[in-house]
């Protein structure tokens, strides 16, 4: 079927009729990206949080806005040569357009990986700490041991995040019997909770075979075995008679499990039958009584009297069960799965595991790229606490000497720098004009971290293209901070768990990044497959290209604003 | 569809200028967010900075829209779709803002304090 006035104007609208598609479309798209930014303002007025201001590296952003303006330039240039029949031409122009759109997403690809691959930990008491956690790996005995990038010779396949050297505290680790990096054992990020339990308590209604199944292969890996305590006996109604179905001793297993649960399950559902009747039965009494009929049941539901016989039919049924582990047993749980103390681990579907946590094991080890009191300040604001009595009784200045001592350097560097603002003069009311902010006050940032340890303000420390520089020799700078679980209240990655800025921030540039994927597609194709309607009529690929490009203009438009919202402001 | 072949020829010279020009604004609108002695109300990020940074991108919007997209002689259905477009738009702006305007008032008519859009909640600093 030939589509009408794809070269020519209709009548009517006096336009060709991609173009008017293309704008609506456009239109359409004007709304979904001012919907996001809308929700943009929205979470930023309303953070209950600070707000990571200026906190993206501003250089990969700015190249990106370079590119994707000049290959703007190009499409339109492409659409030109078209205009002029210069075939050659436009296959020149489209192919920078296209490499200009190929390296822009490259370049976001490093951003979004420097992201994901950096770490935070939220304090108890909001402090924040970013940086790289150390890896921690088991052994084929259960042990843990932390492996330091620099401390020894064979690193691990994808250490090339971590390279800071740490300083081997031969305390904490000499317990741990393993040693071998190269086999047995599985890797784990440094965000776990290994708990060594004794005791486990499965809850016949609620559990989850997927989570009873990796309690059990984590089991077998260690060779200890999970076994009942006592014998567990029920039936479903009373007319059977009693039956002891797992006995003390038998094996954890799924198979066994269900049996259990099937059993319990008919032996509850027997139980609300025979409760039903009883209720039944005693209303039914009560309301055959004079005067009865017709009274609201909240001012005669005291009277009811229950018929005890009912009782008889009710089976005892116990939902819980108890297994023990031939050892202590470590069992690796991810922190978001477990509610756990020292004790005891509440697992999400109702499975208590009971021991002790294995305090080592589960602290976060992490080199410090950036300390963050802003949080704290905040909270301290609101509850009219002067911020830096606050910051004093953290936990963290309280129990790590090397951070209380960067803190004491960091305030004499803030008073000096306040000092240095004062020459803006002073306003009406006596105060400076300027003073440093929030962020400047209450961050040690990893520039700020790399002038302390210098004792000067290094130049050329922004060598840090896409966050903070843990490559060359300022990683030295970077405290290493041992964080016990206790302390933690989350550890994520720059991820949109993190925080709302990075949730929108990924949405928007996602989003983004999605209609740059589109662009490729569409323009890509009259590059490479456009030969054959240029060939037929060169007008129609023109209009084609035209509308194209008016698509890629706009991309280059969302850009423009994304730009200076989420790297500037 | 009056594209005379000249006329493209002068206007590919116009859309080198404007592509410079859009190059020029960025690196305005990075200095202005980072240079010192460019910071404009107080030390650091502020509304200020925030309005001329929004300014900056408005200019090198229109003139994508204006140049780039032909919107400066384009024909009246183009105008009526974005119009329509925009105002709505702008309503999506302003949702999100009622959506937070509680209506919660005292007997006399005065609104609870941190209850609205226009009326954050306040942290009583010192």
């Amino acid at each position: 079927m030939e589509i009408p006035y794809t070269v020519t104007a209709r009548k009517d609208t006096g336009l060709y009729n991609a173009k008017v598609g293309i704008w609506l479309f456009l239109a359409s798209e004007v709304m979904l990206f001012g919907g996001l930014f809308s929700g943009y303002v929205f979470l930023r007025v309303y953070a209950d949080f600070p707000w990571p201001e200026r906190a993206l590296p501003v250089v990969p952003g700015l190249i990106n806005t370079f590119i994707l303006i000049g290959s703007s330039v190009t499409v339109v240039f492409a659409w030109a040569a078209l205009k002029m029949r210069e075939w050659r031409k436009f296959q020149v122009y489209m192919s920078i357009t296209l490499l200009c759109a190929l390296i822009f997403l490259g370049l976001k690809g490093v951003e979004y990986s420097a992201k994901l691959n950096h770490q935070a930990v939220r304090m108890k008491d909001f402090v924040i700490l970013e940086g790289h956690t150390h890896k921690a790996k088991m052994d084929s005995h259960g042990h843990f041991k932390a492996i330091h990038a620099g401390g020894h010779a064979s690193l691990p396949e994808d250490d090339s995040k971590i390279h800071f050297v740490a300083a081997e505290s031969e305390d904490s680790h000499s317990e741990h019997g393993g040693d071998d990096h190269s086999e047995g054992g599985t890797k784990y990020e440094y965000n776990q909770v290994v708990f060594k339990t004794e005791e486990v308590l499965v809850d016949l209604e609620k559990f989850y075979d997927p989570v009873i199944r990796d309690l059990m292969v984590q089991a077998k890996n260690q060779g200890c075995e999970i076994t009942l305590v006592g014998d567990y006996s029920a039936r479903s109604s009373v007319d059977q008679p009693v039956e002891v179905l797992a006995k003390d001793g038998d094996k954890l297993s799924l198979s066994l499990l269900k049996k259990l649960r099937h059993t319990y399950l008919e032996g509850k559902s027997n139980n609300a039958k025979i409760r039903t009747a009883q209720n039944r039965d005693g209303w039914a009494r009560l309301r055959s009584k004079d005067d009865y009929e017709n009274r609201p049941s909240y001012q005669i539901k005291d009277e009811l009297e229950l018929n005890p016989d009912f009782d008889k039919h009710i089976v005892d049924l116990t939902s819980s069960l108890t297994f023990k582990t031939s050892k202590p047993c470590s069992f690796v749980l991810s922190p978001r799965k477990v509610r756990e103390s020292a004790t005891k681990a509440i697992l999400k579907d109702g499975t208590g595991l009971f021991g002790s946590m294995d305090a080592h094991a589960s602290s976060i080890e992490m080199a410090a790229d950036a300390i963050d009191f802003r949080f704290v300040a905040q909270r301290a604001i609101e509850k009219g606490i002067d911020p830096l009595v606050a910051i004093e009784n953290t936990w963290l200045i309280q129990n790590n000497p090397q951070v209380a001592e960067l803190w004491k350097k960091h305030i004499v560097h803030i008073e000096e720098k306040a000092e240095e603002l004062k020459k803006h003069g002073y306003g009406k009311d006596g105060k400076p004009k300027r003073v440093p902010t929030d962020t400047e006050r209450y961050r040690m940032g990893w520039q700020d971290l790399v002038n302390i340890g210098e004792g000067k303000t290094v130049k050329g420390v922004m060598s840090g293209f896409a966050g903070p520089n843990h490559k060359d020799d300022y990683a030295k700078h970077f405290p290493e901070i041992l964080v016990p679980r206790e302390e933690v209240n989350l550890e994520s990655k720059f991820t949109p768990r993190w925080n709302n800025y990075y949730a929108i921030y990924f949405l928007i540039t996602g989003l983004h990044g999605l209609h740059v994927i589109g662009g490729i597609i569409v323009l890509g194709h009259f590059l490479f497959f456009g030969k054959r309607i240029y060939v037929k009529n060169p007008e129609h690929l023109a209009n084609r290209v035209e509308v194209g490009g008016l698509f890629w203009h706009f991309v280059d438009l969302v850009w423009i604003f994304l730009f200076p919202i989420l790297y500037l402001m | 569809m009056a594209d005379s072949l000249e006329h493209i020829q002068k206007t590919k010279k116009l859309y080198l200028l404007i592509g410079a020009l859009l190059f020029i604004f960025t690196g305005v609108t990075v200095a202005v967010a980072t240079v010192p002695w460019l910071d404009f109300g107080a030390h650091g990020f502020d509304a200020i900075d925030a309005v001329i940074g929004l300014l900056i991108a408005s200019f090198k919007a229109s003139l994508v829209l204006l140049i780039f997209m032909h919107l400066n002689h384009e024909k009246k259905l183009v105008y009526q779709l974005l119009g329509m477009s925009v105002v709505f738009a702008f309503v999506l702006m302003w949702l999100t803002g009622w959506a937070f305007e509680d209506p919660l008032e005292y007997g006399d008519g005065t609104k609870a304090v941190g209850t609205g859009f226009y009326n954050p909640p306040q942290l009583n600093e010192e």
